[in-house]
């Protein structure tokens, strides 16, 4: 969990704080929980994910950004090795290849690292309206080659 | 924003790209309508093995109190709250719950810690049909295999391996003696876990076992290709 945190966040104290906040929260819906069998760690998954996805949407971080905290790993080295990381006979690596670059790309960085549209446009240098396609684009061939 | 389709309207909430009023309304049509939170549910499936590709870090020890604190602070401001909306007086309630929460929610911590640390599955495994004790070319015990009928195999490591970083462990099996061997899966994290294979027969005595090193995303031609760290024939448990 701390690992999914950290590679969002970028910071070791804001991947524990995301943590430790997820945790309040879990305790707190605990009672929402549908015990089905299997979900738990989906469930978990999505409330760490989102409280991650608030502190990136909602940070003040750089004006406090202290660069010996920081990861310093690329964008890429950190997509690459995730993708890496997938066996080469999971379903959703197998229909990733089939991906353009750019729309490949666009659909990782906004799920493992936590970018929107626009950021995403930044970093890869290209227009928005280009990257809304390609994650349009790369979606739709996902679910269809997944389906 | 309506001549979108659900479907996509989902991915998007689920990969973190939706904005907090879309994903309002995704969860609003959640709660009414249960074939959209299966819909959505799916969706987080389809990318949840990407979680997994996160390095493994340990979490702090302090973890737990800092959580208590927090949940502390919390039940501090509450009773006040309810009671100036002057419903019921919430306090002794909470003062009771005070007492328990400790060690319910380490509970509730380690079991879900458990499930997503180890796997789901791993807490569903039945008793194992074969086992199998899988040396190195020292004759050590480097790791331990157990595999049931569903084809789900538990390994559990016994030591720490040195696996160079553009390699990664591949568990394989024979199930047919005269066969090829049969990749069960990766272990990417260097770390115990249950595999499943869909498809494969019930394993059965004297089947062998192996774990190689293979490139990062496992074997290219699907057979290994990199040295053996371990290989083990299984044996039936006697219950």
């Amino acid at each position: 969990m701390l690992g999914v945190a950290r590679r969002m966040l970028r910071r070791q104290d804001l991947a524990e704080d995301a943590v430790q906040e997820s945790f309040v929260l879990v305790w707190r819906k605990s009672h929402q929980f549908d015990h089905g069998q299997g979900q738990a760690k989906s469930w978990l998954y999505t409330i760490l994910r989102n409280k991650c996805l608030t502190l990136l949407r909602n940070r003040d971080r750089e004006i406090a950004l202290d660069p010996s905290e920081v990861e310093t790993a690329s964008d890429d080295a950190i997509l690459e090795l995730a993708y890496n990381r997938l066996e080469q006979t999971n379903d959703l690596r197998v229909c990733l290849e089939t991906l353009e670059p750019n729309r490949r790309m666009a659909i990782l960085s906004s799920y493992m690292l936590g970018y929107s549209h626009g950021e995403i446009a930044g970093r890869m240098g290209a227009p928005l309206g280009s990257v809304k396609a390609w994650v349009r684009r790369g979606l739709l061939t996902l679910r269809e080659c997944l389906s | 924003m309506t001549d979108r389709s659900l479907a996509e309207r989902i991915d998007e909430v689920v990969l973190g790209l939706a904005s907090e009023v879309e994903m309002a309304e995704i969860e609003a049509l959640c709660a009414i309508d249960p074939t959209v939170a299966a819909q959505l549910e799916r969706a987080r499936n389809r990318f949840a093995v990407l979680d997994d590709t996160a390095d493994r870090m340990p979490i702090p020890g302090d973890l737990w109190s800092r959580v208590e604190t927090l949940l502390d602070e919390e039940a501090v401001d509450e009773p006040a709250t309810l009671a100036s909306a002057d419903i019921v007086n919430f306090a002794p309630l909470h003062r009771t719950m005070k007492t328990w929460r400790a060690t319910a929610l380490s509970g509730i911590a380690a079991a879900l810690l458990l499930a997503a640390g180890l796997g789901w599955s791993l807490l569903n495994v039945a008793e194992p049909t074969v086992i199998a004790v899988l040396l190195d070319d020292r004759g050590q015990p480097m790791a331990l295999v157990e595999g049931n009928d569903n084809n789900k195999t538990l390994i559990t490591l016994l030591e720490n391996a040195r696996v160079p970083e553009d390699r990664v462990m591949q568990v394989w099996t024979k199930p047919d003696v005269d066969g090829s061997p049969v990749s069960l899966g990766l272990l990417a994290a260097q770390r115990s876990r249950t595999l499943s294979v869909e498809g494969l027969p019930p394993p059965r005595a004297d089947q062998l076992y192996e774990i190689t090193y293979e490139p990062l995303g496992g074997s290219p031609t699907n057979l290994p290709t990199g040295p053996i760290l371990g290989k083990g024939f299984a044996k039936t448990p006697v219950y």
